[in-house]
């Protein structure tokens, strides 16, 4: 055998090794950082899923992983990682603020496409949190522009909860017998002017509702509110489940540019897609977001209400356009918002 | 920016809103005019308007405390001189400065009298930017001496940590004391060794480190200055090829100071009889006691610079605790003309060392010290103190004379011993005192020129 023959089938064999040993198990323990930047009621369930993640992947490939979490406003969120914040992944509060990552080239364009169910691995909707006894008489989203009702709810140029929270409003006045874009825009502006504190994100607007005691009543994610009441007790605040309300998919998505730098593309991408595996919807549904999964959305089915849900499409169009059309400056929030007139 | 906009305009939004919470309830009150408000409503009500009001300024609170956090800093000392920062810290100006007031004499020199003067030597505004990821910017021109010129006008491309595109106007990398920044030079000017190298060229360079900086190499095109030449453009078509190569394998222990490395140019240069291209050399005073033969009534008569030009530069230098020493050599290879007479190429060759060692004990480095206990004489303190000497030499090639040099006015070599004390005040503030001693071999019909005597005096600020 000539000596290049024997190197050319040692490369051979040391390709077919490697080929049949993930690669996070071919380094062996060195290990892998990875910085999540999510929206900012995600605190609990990325602690939780965090450490399951973490065990899971070092019985897989004797790697250890350490998942670092960042929480804020969703739009915030994304403008921190477009000004430089490492994230590895992003788990943000609606789709639109992903697109700004694609649009400044650090994840591809077709991002949505890369993971099952438009890249959202959970969903939750809009419900009301109201003071014990709901002394307002609170019901549904009509009862929220009464005089009288102070309304508790982010900002929308800040918050992604916040825009799930505008647009559920916008689509009940919108899809109400008889509505149309005038008496929506109309129903939305007299919602806001019953908001007296406009926090940057949801959490924040959690805190002024609960703890600082401002308001009637806070428009909330639904695993927001669940969680408040799970950890306030029934007896301080109750839920007000709306007749109908908007079917709010929270995407996630690999920060590609960022994780090809720090070499962690394939943990990034696992941590992701455990997401997606019973277990991860186990931890979802435990936090109160709704798991895509039938099974798992089955076994918990019972503590989420049920709620007539329209989506982003029956009432906007997609989030580009949405964006464009409510958000962007001097879009239909700036026009309808007008504090105290 | 963006995001601080969106908090100061919630924080905006939500105070307007507290005219809001009180139109509210004023609503509520118009609504219930038929039933006055109850005690407890009325109470209820300002509870509602103080906890919001409360909450706007908490929100107000982490609106300033997140602008503060992203916003543009601004900083001034004297290591970066003064500076704006953008938030991500990819975008910097910064603007530095070098103040040289020197005193130059020369006690006993009535053979060959020189002016003793007080002088601004350099006198440089520094204007350095750092635009996004990759791009660095520097300029930098010098008022001293009561003339203006640009000495620095380079962009940067950092490719890599490791890697870097330069283009523009900067110093060649050849002559190791040239390679030192003017404010950090021992003595108030360089050795004899420097004459046989370039000042500041045009050109493009590549550099790198390799292994953490254990070694470092450039290597570029210029135009092609003469020697000590400062230029912003070329008189031929020939450039000159430029590489260094510098190594410092030691990174820890007591060889950890210790750099060795060789430097070269190659590349052609014709000059012609109006303008040669050819230097004269200087006296650390800067009195030029080599020079080739010119005449400004019959410049046909003078020697010009006629094709193949080399430089090597062998060079080292070790730090170690307070002492400091650092030398080089240089040959240089020059084709000159004249007239009738067949070009010849010249050799010429100089080397220098030079040492240096804090009496106070702060560590000696490539770069200026900064003084463990700066002066303060209420605080009983004094600054550092740095004794310096050096000694270097400079050897024109025997075949210069008498046909490109005239051997009874022009010397064929000279030596020059030199000592210096360094008083730093404090960071960036230096003062000095140089003594030095040049002997010539020839220049003075049969006889050597007569010694240069040269005290050197400089208070310098940089920053």
């Amino acid at each position: 055998m000539t000596l290049s023959r024997l190197a050319a089938g040692s490369l051979l064999l040391v390709a077919l090794a490697g080929g049949a040993v993930p690669a996070a198990a071919q380094r062996g323990a060195k290990p892998a950082t990875l910085l999540n930047v999510s929206y900012d009621p995600t605190r609990e369930l990325y602690e939780d899923f965090n450490r399951q993640f973490a065990a899971y992947w070092k019985g897989k490939t004797g790697q250890t992983v350490t998942v670092r979490q960042s929480h804020g406003g969703s739009g915030k969120q994304a403008r921190s990682v477009i000004d430089g914040l490492q994230a590895d992944v992003v788990t943000l509060a609606l789709g639109y603020d992903i697109d700004v990552l694609a649009d400044n080239g650090l994840l591809p364009a077709d991002w949505q496409k890369q993971l099952p169910h438009n890249s959202a691995p959970y969903t939750s909707t809009v419900i009301f949190l109201v003071r014990k006894g709901n002394p307002k008489k609170i019901r549904d989203w009509p009862d929220l522009v009464r005089p009288g009702v102070s309304v508790v709810t982010p900002n929308p140029k800040t918050s992604g909860g916040a825009r799930w929270n505008y647009l559920a409003a916008w689509g009940y006045a919108l899809r109400r017998p008889g509505g149309d874009e005038a008496k929506a825009r109309d129903f939305v502006g007299k919602l806001y002017r019953n908001v007296p504190v406009l926090d940057a994100g949801a959490r924040g607007a959690t805190t002024t509702f609960v703890e600082r005691g401002i308001g009637d009543v806070l428009i909330a994610w639904e695993n927001e509110a669940l969680l408040a009441v799970k950890e306030l007790g029934a007896g301080e605040v109750e839920v007000v489940v709306p007749s109908t309300s908007i079917l709010a998919e929270p995407p996630v998505a690999v920060v590609a540019k960022v994780a090809r730098k720090h070499g962690t593309e394939e943990v990034a991408k696992a941590y992701l897609d455990y997401l997606y595996t019973e277990a991860g919807q186990e931890i979802a549904a435990r936090h109160f977001y709704r798991p895509i999964d039938p099974a798992v959305a089955a076994k918990y089915a019972a503590q989420f209400p049920r709620v007539d849900l329209f989506s982003l499409a029956d009432v906007s169009g997609d989030w580009r356009a949405t964006q464009q059309k409510h958000f962007a400056d001097g879009g239909v929030f700036d026009r309808i918002y007008q504090p105290g007139r | 920016m963006r995001s601080v906009q969106y908090w100061a305009g919630g924080v905006i939004v939500a105070a307007a809103s507290v005219a809001g919470a009180q139109r509210l309830m004023a609503q509520q009150d118009t609504t219930r005019d038929s039933v006055p408000p109850s005690l407890e409503q009325r109470v209820e009500a300002l509870d509602q308007q103080v906890r919001i009001l409360q909450r706007l300024r908490e929100l107000a609170a982490d609106s300033i405390a997140a602008a503060a956090k992203s916003g543009v800093s601004s900083t001034a000392g004297s290591k970066d001189g003064f500076s704006i920062k953008s938030a991500d810290g990819k975008y910097v100006v910064r603007l530095r400065g070098l103040l040289q007031t020197d005193g130059r004499f020369f006690p006993s020199d009535s053979a060959n009298p020189a002016t003793n003067t007080f002088f601004l030597r350099r006198a440089r505004p520094i204007l350095e930017a750092t635009v996004g990821k990759y791009l660095e910017f520097r300029l930098m021109p010098d008022f001293g001496q009561g003339t203006t010129a640009l000495f620095d006008a380079y962009s940067d491309i950092k490719v890599s940590p490791g890697f870097a595109v330069r283009v523009g106007k900067f110093k060649e990398p050849v002559d190791l004391e040239r390679l030192q920044s003017a404010s950090d030079i021992v003595f108030a000017e360089r050795s004899l060794a420097s004459n046989l190298a370039p000042n500041r060229d045009v050109g493009l360079q590549l550099s790198g480190d390799i292994d953490s900086g254990r070694v470092a190499w450039q290597a570029g095109v210029f135009n092609g200055v003469p020697d000590l030449g400062n230029s912003d453009g070329d008189v031929s078509d020939a450039k000159d090829f430029s590489g260094r190569v510098f190594f410092q394998p030691f990174k820890r222990g007591s060889l950890k100071g210790l750099g060795v490395g060789v430097a070269g140019t190659a590349g052609l240069e014709r000059g012609t009889t109006a303008a040669p291209q050819l230097a004269g050399y200087r006296t650390s005073g800067q009195q030029t006691w080599f020079r080739y033969l010119a005449s400004t009534t019959t410049p046909a008569g003078n020697v010009f610079a006629d094709g193949a030009r080399q430089r090597l530069a062998p060079q080292a230098y070790f730090y170690t605790g307070s002492l400091g020493l650092h030398g080089e050599y240089i040959q240089s290879w020059q084709r000159v003309s004249r007239d009738a007479v067949p070009s010849v190429k010249l050799e010429h060759s100089a080397w220098q060392v030079t040492g240096s060692y804090f009496l106070t004990g702060e560590k000696n480095s490539w770069r200026s010290a900064a003084p463990r206990k700066p002066f303060d004489p209420k605080a009983g303190t004094f600054g550092a103190v740095e004794l310096a000497a050096r000694y270097s030499e400079l050897s024109i090639d025997d075949a210069a004379f008498p046909a490109f040099a005239n051997p009874s006015g022009t010397p064929s070599r000279a030596r020059a011993w030199a000592v210096g004390v360094n008083w730093y005040l404090a960071k960036g503030i230096k003062a000095l005192v140089d003594y030095e001693h040049t002997t010539f071999t020839g220049g003075a019909g049969t006889a050597d020129r007569d010694p240069e005597n040269f005290v050197a005096t400089r208070v310098q600020y940089s920053f």
